[in-house]
């Protein structure tokens, strides 16, 4: 909201304070300024008369003109078209600053100039209030404007500043400049001044009807005034309503924003002559209405419409109609002062997608004892400036009464809450300034509230208005004094952050993506998972669906790396996915490229499956569950667009399903213009349900160990875990190990030589050789009948 | 007897004179060998009288003992010199750079969601978590925001369905574990997470970004100890000696409400581009739990008071390290990651 600091000034004793002062003590207390713009501004200016105009020699758009400021005659070459001998107008001496320019004596074309002729845009009046004539020249001033004059913008009206406050909901009530003053009396402890606001001893009985046929209309006020003179405002009611960013139309316009404005109560005048015996509001109309804007709306049953003869003439609280406008030719008005339900005004303005002065207004709630305040006020201003004569009373449709809200509550609980120690007299000296009327009853204080703080309703509002307005700098800075608690993160929290450091450690990069994607991510999924949830009313298409996977995030962010030529990008992400009735909390891992490499020291880990999976064994064994308990396995559904066919398993802790990860498909990978790269998508609310193995220490083995390599020949086909099955068949094999396989030559197409290498040991005596070959040699034989390996010759 | 002194000195030239360890090797067979010129001399024992025998004898083992250390010590010199002439060849360039694994990183909202949890952790609160996907109850309703309250328009919000919605703000955890907790004091929660609203993505807004929470009910919580708690969060966050400035302000769940601005890290207050002149920076909105909050949750606001905090972790960070556009969170160009290798 944009209020005239001049135009507070007429309420409020802001002597000896300016506008900057004013706008700290008011963002101090809540009111929170968010600009201060002078309306226009210019130093060095006078008010001159030209009294010689001649055409420049060598040139055929300059004037040297001969300028009168009193004190001496200026040569000052302009170059507009109106300038001329006689004329009133603005000069900008040498020296002076202008929004844009500095002005220094010149020589245009040979001839000396000692300052400039000013437009009104010049000194930075908006030129939304400019005429086409004043935008074309200099400003033409009236010929009573006094030569010699410097008060140029005092003269003009511009001696402003527009001071733009960002208000809080619960604060509407400082819409109306009239409560933003009483607002301002407070935080300074100053002064406020409103007009008086009385009935008109004139006023004649009223024939005029208001029938109210809807209960989304809580109070409806019309008076009829049969003579007013249609003119231009005065020039302060100009600058104001400028000020605030209103363009002048002319003085019944203008009065009717310039109350609104004042009261925070929307009027609505209407044409007498069209309007001249009832209105009646309703809200069961549908059709289509053609507004004071010339746009056609398409209103439905609930929207408010205000009615005459049958047809409707305005859209209540919105705006009106443009069959009874006011015009030129108006002679009399109906004035309307309503209160509509902020709802119903919220929900039609939102529909149509029209937001005017009005329906914010109306949005935000307005005081229900400004109607007739405004109803007065307009009166008081029609008569004075608009010559209305021939007034009728107020016609009235009440049905809400104000019943102050009466709060009581005592300087303990204010003091306590606030954990401060103000005295009595303070705390009365802030709601007395806040018309909040305070009793004392000891220690206890009762408020009465006034209609416009409908926000204050509890005792901890009055606490707030107290700290706000003493302000916040008494508040000392303490800390909590309570029985002691225990600060422990849950077991949840405690694996997220050991798998991020893991995978950190591992020299993978978190990463944090989008919740929201588009219909085709969300069409894949790479675990088994509910269906996706969408947003009603999404802001795009790329994002209108909640996700139900990580992959395509993560794919896209890697899309995102390699397309700025970043190497070896390898990713985590730990984050929600959800379906319609489930949410999983999920640990995405895509490596491509090199987790870890030096050319120099010819050391690196080129990511491949095998690479994923050790990770995932690692990561699983540090979470608690060991290598023994992690399965692979490809039995539970997975989709093969996404990944290579042949280069994908399930990983299963016991016999949970925990996630999958591969090779992501070459064809499906290209979509990211990716290549060869590999995901993995663990369910972690999934794992975390599994018990964790403990933690025991064992005797850590006395008794020697014995190694034994041997080399076999088997079929492709033969697994790595059907050999083990045939080896791991005696306690004394504690540990197997693969360290070679090989294809070619010497080496049949179609098989392959394994090299394995066996550690043999008991844990109770040294291991004889006789002991170790019976067992070796029973594995042999197991190799050669179960999956026909047999040794290298 | 001159034979001993002619042999001892010329032993004791040679042994001088050699230079590697073999030579000496070689010397001690040649003097102290069994055959060796030592053992000679005794030979020449037979050939003196018996009287003059002792004497000889004494003065071989001197010659002995003598070279036998003089051939020790050259022995040991040697070796440290070739030990040193050995070491020298596997000198290398100490300048060549190590082998470093690859560093991963923790994404820094992340980081400073930790580092916030932590702080409070220390004080005794819990971490509280709640779903994306909320209730407009605990959303809004719970909040003191019902529908229609002109404060819904401050939060554009995604709704999925009139009942459901993308959470709006973390608040709505606080909701969730106000009501879980009945009226069960104390309550200390920090409360982080993801929250949507239905912004433009540009360099200062996001659709999607990162809240924390805080949340205290007990007996006698005060407005002072929230402006100390959060004094002690600046300090922690923005370094030692920061200051905090409440201001006015509202949020239907709290009464009073305050804006709270921190002094200005950049500048130490004495103003510039970042806090626009002003030497405060404004980072957070707290104030004092709403007693309609407490009601409906089954908390008597005569008996007991809370605080409650959000702060933007974005925004943090951006302040922190001065980055210029909040898109950069979620593009992840892991050269921007990498920057945030640790929390500073």
């Amino acid at each position: 909201m944009k209020y005239s600091y001049n135009w507070l000034k007429e309420y409020v004793d802001l002597k000896d304070i300016n506008v900057y002062n004013l706008a700290e003590k008011m963002t101090a207390a809540g009111m929170e300024v968010e600009a201060i713009t002078p309306l226009a501004s210019g130093t060095n200016l006078v008010i001159g008369e030209i009294i010689d105009c001649q055409k420049h020699q060598d040139s055929d758009h300059l004037h040297v003109c001969k300028v009168d400021i009193k004190e001496e005659v200026l040569q000052i070459v302009c170059g507009a078209k109106n300038a001329r001998t006689g004329l009133k107008v603005i000069v900008a001496k040498v020296g002076a600053k202008l929004p844009n320019i500095e002005i220094k004596k010149a020589k245009l074309r040979g001839v000396e100039s000692f300052g400039m002729l000013c437009s009104l845009k010049e000194l930075g009046v908006n030129t939304k209030y400019l005429s086409e004539h004043q935008l074309s020249g200099i400003e033409e001033l009236p010929e009573d404007a006094l030569v010699g004059n410097s008060n140029v913008l005092e003269y003009l009206g511009y001696d402003d500043f527009i001071i733009d406050v960002g208000l809080t909901p619960n604060r509407s009530d400082c819409n109306g400049i009239f409560n933003m003053a009483k607002e301002i009396g407070a935080i300074l402890n100053r002064k406020v001044m409103l007009p008086s606001l009385s009935m008109t001893e004139y006023e004649a009985k009223s024939t005029f009807k208001v029938d109210v046929l809807t209960e989304a209309c809580h109070n409806f006020l019309a008076k009829v005034i049969h003579h007013v003179e249609i003119k231009e405002s005065p020039l302060w009611m100009k600058r104001h309503l400028e000020a605030v960013g209103i363009k002048s139309i002319n003085n019944i316009v203008d009065i009717s924003n310039y109350v609104m404005l004042e009261t925070g109560q929307p009027l609505h005048f209407y044409d007498l002559n069209i309007i001249h015996d009832h209105l009646v509001v309703k809200d069961d109309y549908s059709g289509i209405y053609t507004a004071l804007d010339g746009n056609s709306y398409q209103i439905e049953k609930e929207d408010i419409m205000i009615f005459n003869q049958n047809k409707p003439v305005g859209i209540a609280g919105i705006m009106g109609g443009n069959d009874s406008k006011i015009t030129m030719d108006t002679k009399g008005i109906v004035i309307e002062a309503a209160s509509f339900h902020s709802v119903n005004i919220r929900r039609t303005s939102k529909r149509l997608n029209l937001f005017t002065e009005s329906s914010t207004r109306f949005t935000k709630g307005i005081d229900i004892q400004a109607l007739n305040k405004a109803m007065l006020r307009s009166v008081d201003l029609l008569v004075k400036y608009a010559g209305a004569k021939e007034i009728e009373e107020t016609v009235w449709f009440k049905q809400d009464c104000f019943t102050p809200t009466m709060i009581e509550t005592d300087l303990t609980y204010i003091n306590g809450l606030l954990g401060t120690s103000f005295l009595k007299e303070e705390v009365h000296r802030v709601l007395e300034a806040l018309d909040f009327y305070p009793q004392w009853n000891q220690e206890v204080v009762t408020c009465k509230i006034p209609s416009y703080r409908s926000d204050i309703k509890l005792p901890a509002d009055i606490a707030e208005e107290v700290i706000r307005l003493i302000g916040f700098d008494s508040l000392q800075a303490t800390m909590p004094t309570m029985e002691a608690t225990v600060g422990l993160l849950n077991k949840k929290q405690q694996n997220r952050r050991l798998i991020r450091n893991f995978l950190a450690s591992s020299g993978l990069n978190e990463i944090v993506t989008y919740t929201l994607i588009n219909q085709e991510y969300a069409s894949h999924n790479v675990l088994p998972f509910d269906d996706t949830v969408a947003l009603l009313s999404p802001m795009s298409n790329e994002r209108k669906f909640i996700r139900n996977s990580l992959i395509n995030s993560v794919l896209e962010c890697a899309n995102y790396n390699v397309a700025r030529k970043n190497n070896n990008v390898n990713l985590f992400e730990i984050s929600n996915v959800y379906g319609t009735t489930k949410v999983k909390e999920r640990l995405a891992i895509y490596l491509s490229n090199y987790l870890h490499q030096s050319r120099l020291f010819k050391m690196e880990v080129k990511v491949d499956f095998y690479v994923l999976k050790g990770l995932l064994v690692n990561l699983f064994k540090k979470m608690g569950y060991e290598a023994h308990r992690v399965s692979f396995k490809v039995d539970q559904q997975i989709d093969v667009n996404i990944f290579h066919p042949y280069r994908v398993c399930n990983v299963y802790v016991d016999d949970v399903v925990v996630g999958c990860f591969g090779q992501i498909h070459p064809e499906y990978a290209s979509q990211f213009d990716l290549e060869e790269v590999y995901y993995a998508e663990i369910n972690l609310d999934d794992l975390y349900k599994i018990k964790t193995d403990k933690v025991q220490f064992k005797a850590i083995d006395k008794y020697p160990s014995v190694k034994r390599d041997i080399a076999l020949v088997c079929k492709d086909e033969v697994s790595a875990k059907d050999l083990m099955n045939c080896i791991k068949i005696h306690d004394y094999v504690c540990d197997v190990e693969i360290f070679d396989i090989y294809r070619g030559s010497h080496v049949e197409d179609g098989y392959k030589s394994v090299a394995i290498a066996l550690t043999y040991q008991a844990n109770d005596h040294t291991l004889q050789e006789e002991e170790i070959n019976e067992v070796h040699n029973q594995i042999l034989e197991n190799l050669k009948h179960k999956v026909n390996a047999v040794l290298r010759g | 007897m001159e034979k001993i002194q002619q042999l001892k000195q010329q032993a004791i030239d040679f042994i001088e004179s050699a230079k590697q360890v073999e030579e000496v090797n070689q010397i001690r067979i040649e003097y102290l060998g069994k055959k060796g010129h030592v053992a000679n001399l005794m030979n020449l024992m037979k050939e003196l009288p018996n009287e003059e025998k002792p004497k000889l004898g004494a003065k071989v083992n001197e010659l002995k003992q003598e070279l036998t250390a003089r051939i020790d010590e050259k022995m040991m010199i040697l070796k440290q010199q070739a030990m040193l002439e050995n070491l020298e060849k596997e000198k290398i360039d100490i300048t060549l750079q190590g082998y470093q694994s690859t560093l991963g990183t923790i994404h820094p909202l992340t980081m400073i969601t930790q580092e916030i949890e932590d702080l409070f952790l220390g004080m005794g609160y819990q971490v509280a978590e709640g779903p994306e996907i909320e209730l407009d109850i605990y959303n809004f309703e719970k909040a003191n925001t019902p529908k229609n309250h002109p404060a819904r328009d401050m939060q554009d919000t995604f709704y999925i369905n009139p009942e459901v919605l993308l959470r709006t703000h973390t608040t709505a955890i606080q909701m969730r574990e106000l009501e879980k907790a009945n009226g069960k004091l104390p309550i200390k929660l920090i409360c982080p997470g993801k929250v949507y609203r239905r912004d433009d993505d540009d360099a200062t807004h996001s659709h999607q970004f990162m809240q924390a929470e805080g949340l205290v009910v007990g007996k006698n919580i005060t407005l002072s100890d929230l402006k100390g708690t959060l004094q002690y969060m600046a300090n922690h966050l923005f370094g030692q000696g920061r200051t905090i400035r409440f201001r006015p302000s509202y949020f239907p769940f709290t009464e009073p409400s305050v804006e709270v601005d921190v002094s200005c890290h950049i500048c130490n207050g004495q103003g510039c581009n970042v806090c626009k002149s002003t030497g405060f920076i404004e980072v957070l909105g707290a104030g004092m739990v709403h007693p309609n909050v407490l009601k409906a949750n089954g908390f008597d606001p005569e008996v007991c008071s809370g605080f409650a905090f959000g702060i933007g972790l974005e925004r943090v960070a951006m302040l922190k390290y001065g980055i210029d556009d909040i898109r950069n969170f979620y593009i992840n160009d892991i050269r921007f990651l990498k920057m945030f290798h640790r929390f500073d």
